[in-house]
């Protein structure tokens, strides 16, 4: 450690810290304020603010928003409970056959991960082709092998489009989990095996007496990461959803709902920056706890 | 690792491939109807083009301007990375190397970042660019993503430095070389594997964001290859020959690096995402 106390020290200490530290400031820390501040007020985007103190929290949760938001958070925590749930348990499954001893385990590895470096707003454009009621792949394919009848207008359905909407997510997103519960699995100090096998364990056993409580931690940061990752969903509805969250905001989240409130209201009725803020305060209360815990494991684990 | 006998080892081959040709056949798709005429789409969606339609990827590369958008997105891609790299790196130095009031606190502030959606704090980070008149502008955007690259990479180039050993900077301190110059010369050069991690990572996620380019971008001539899918995408709605072009095109570089450095890729991002 270099003791900063001499002058020229000090000098090259702040030519060092100040610029990352004031652009990160400005853009990162300082708008979270902002949005706190502008969250009392009445504003369309230009003109003077009005004062309303805690006017748009009222409309929040006891106006006419209410049942808004409240839709939208529902299928937030849906969508939240569900990938975690797919993603979670089917790239830990996918992420144990990668480590096991078969041949070609890094060719699957780079296939399994191809879909991530697709943009999610390419993925949706994509499966929104390919799920086209009448002339979509997924369609067509049913009725070539004779399930016809499983055809349905994927996204245009009010019961089908979110878990459509969901799985389309979970088959961009998957091969990243399934990397990082392998490389979790990988770091498995391997004599914790072998003394397995020497014992006579199956691989059931090892999967379940070795591998699975020595992943907790990385279920557990994976989970946090989720957590606040579920409440900024956007691109792969607004992709295959538009900003409407149609059919009748049956796939509306709180990210196409700020994204209306804010900045395109057509026909939300609900539209200014500062109920856009107030629910951006909202969402933001939401994620606050589990954002604490990520950085203070985060540091933690860094010393 | 798990030893799974012949018989088990059977069924993950064939769980590994049926999982494989689910994420391997849309983009197949894609590729094959992409050379087809509508009609070819609408009435064979499976078979292999009767004949390779290339006007389709002239049409579609000069309607959705994918030459312009490739060159937009490269350059505010590559230009927030060499930021980031370059605050990032500097920040991590004084924090792992200096000791002084605070410094604890301002390590903690900077992970702040890390868990801070910068979406939902979009609409002061909106007026601030529109009072900077940096509303559809590519350097307005290059801003937003340096800034918001700094915890994360911060935090990574400081492991990286963590563990360059004090000595060999010490020296040159006693020989009087100034930091600057010690920074430089002696530290980046040591780190330059954290810096191609932070890099690699730090580029993807920039040249696959849709939102910031959505919310501040308004114009063709200045959309990255997201947004000009995008409102490609709203004009042609039912051109799906073009569609499928356009898509191909707009995939196409990132595949291909992927392809080519896809230990480096998936090194690089594993490591980035969980430490």
């Amino acid at each position: 450690m270099i003791n900063a106390k001499k002058s020229r020290d000090r000098y090259y200490l702040l030519i060092f810290i100040l610029p990352g530290l004031i652009l990160y400031t400005m853009f990162v820390i300082y708008p979270f304020i902002a949005s706190l501040l502008l969250s009392f007020y009445k504003w369309p985007g230009v003109g003077p603010k009005i004062f309303i103190g805690l006017g748009h929290y009222k409309e929040l949760f006891f106006g006419a928003f209410r049942n808004d938001v409240l839709n939208a958070l529902i299928h937030n925590i849906y969508f939240f409970t569900v990938t975690s749930i797919l993603e979670l348990g089917l790239g830990f499954f996918i992420a144990i056959m990668l480590a096991s001893n078969i041949k070609r385990a890094s060719l699957f590895k780079t296939i399994v991960y191809i879909p991530n470096m697709i943009p999610m707003i390419l993925v949706g454009f994509l499966w929104g082709l390919f799920l086209n009621p009448q002339v979509g792949l997924v369609n067509q394919i049913l009725k070539t092998i004779g399930l016809g009848s499983l055809a349905r207008p994927w996204l245009g359905d009010a019961t089908l489009a979110f878990p459509t909407i969901i799985l389309v997510n979970v088959w961009r997103n998957l091969g990243f989990y399934v990397l990082i519960l392998l490389a979790s699995i990988l770091n498995i100090p391997n004599e914790l095996m072998e003394a397995a096998y020497i014992d006579g364990a199956s691989p059931w056993n090892v999967i379940w007496k070795i591998i699975f409580p020595l992943s907790v931690p990385t279920f557990r940061t994976l989970l946090i990461l989720m957590f606040i990752w579920s409440f900024n969903v956007f691109d792969i509805v607004y992709a295959l959803e538009g900003a409407q969250a149609g059919p009748f905001r049956t796939t509306d989240v709180l990210g196409t709902l700020f994204y209306r409130t804010a900045f395109g209201g057509l026909g939300s009725g609900n539209t200014g920056m500062g109920l856009g803020a107030t629910l951006s305060v909202f969402i933001f209360l939401i994620i606050m706890p589990v954002s604490i815990l990520y950085v203070h494991i985060v540091e933690k684990g860094e010393k | 690792m798990l030893k799974l006998s012949k018989h088990e080892k059977i069924i993950v081959y064939a769980l590994l491939l049926i999982y494989s040709v689910m994420i391997i056949v849309p983009f197949f798709m894609m590729v094959m109807n992409s050379f087809k005429t509508m009609r070819g789409i609408f009435l064979k969606p499976f078979s292999m083009p009767s004949q390779f339609v290339f006007q389709n990827y002239v049409d579609a590369w000069n309607k959705a301007q994918i030459g312009t958008a490739y060159m937009n997105s490269a350059l505010i891609a590559s230009t927030s990375v060499i930021g980031i790299i370059i605050l990032s790196s500097m920040l991590a130095y004084a924090i792992s190397r200096y000791q002084f009031p605070f410094r604890r606190q301002l390590f903690v502030y900077t992970l702040l970042g890390l868990a801070l959606p910068a979406r939902l704090a979009i609409i002061p980070i909106y007026i601030f660019m529109r009072n900077l008149n940096l509303i559809n502008t590519r350097i307005g955007l290059i801003i937003i993503y340096v800034s918001l690259g700094i915890p994360f990479s911060m935090f990574l180039l400081k492991i990286f430095i963590d563990a360059v050993p004090i000595e060999i900077e010490e020296s040159a301190r006693i020989d009087g070389a100034n930091p600057w110059k010690i920074f430089w010369n002696i530290i980046i050069p040591l780190i330059k594997p954290g810096i191609a991690v932070v890099s690699i990572i730090n580029f993807v996620n920039i040249w696959n964001d849709f939102f910031f380019p959505l919310i501040f971008i308004n114009s063709k001539s200045k959309a990255t290859v997201t947004l000009s899918v995008m409102m490609f995408q709203g004009e042609y709605i039912s051109s799906w020959n073009l569609l499928f072009a356009g898509l191909t095109l707009a995939m196409a570089p990132m595949l291909i690096l992927f392809l080519i450095f896809s230990k480096q890729f998936i090194g690089g991002m594993t490591q980035g995402a969980i430490k």
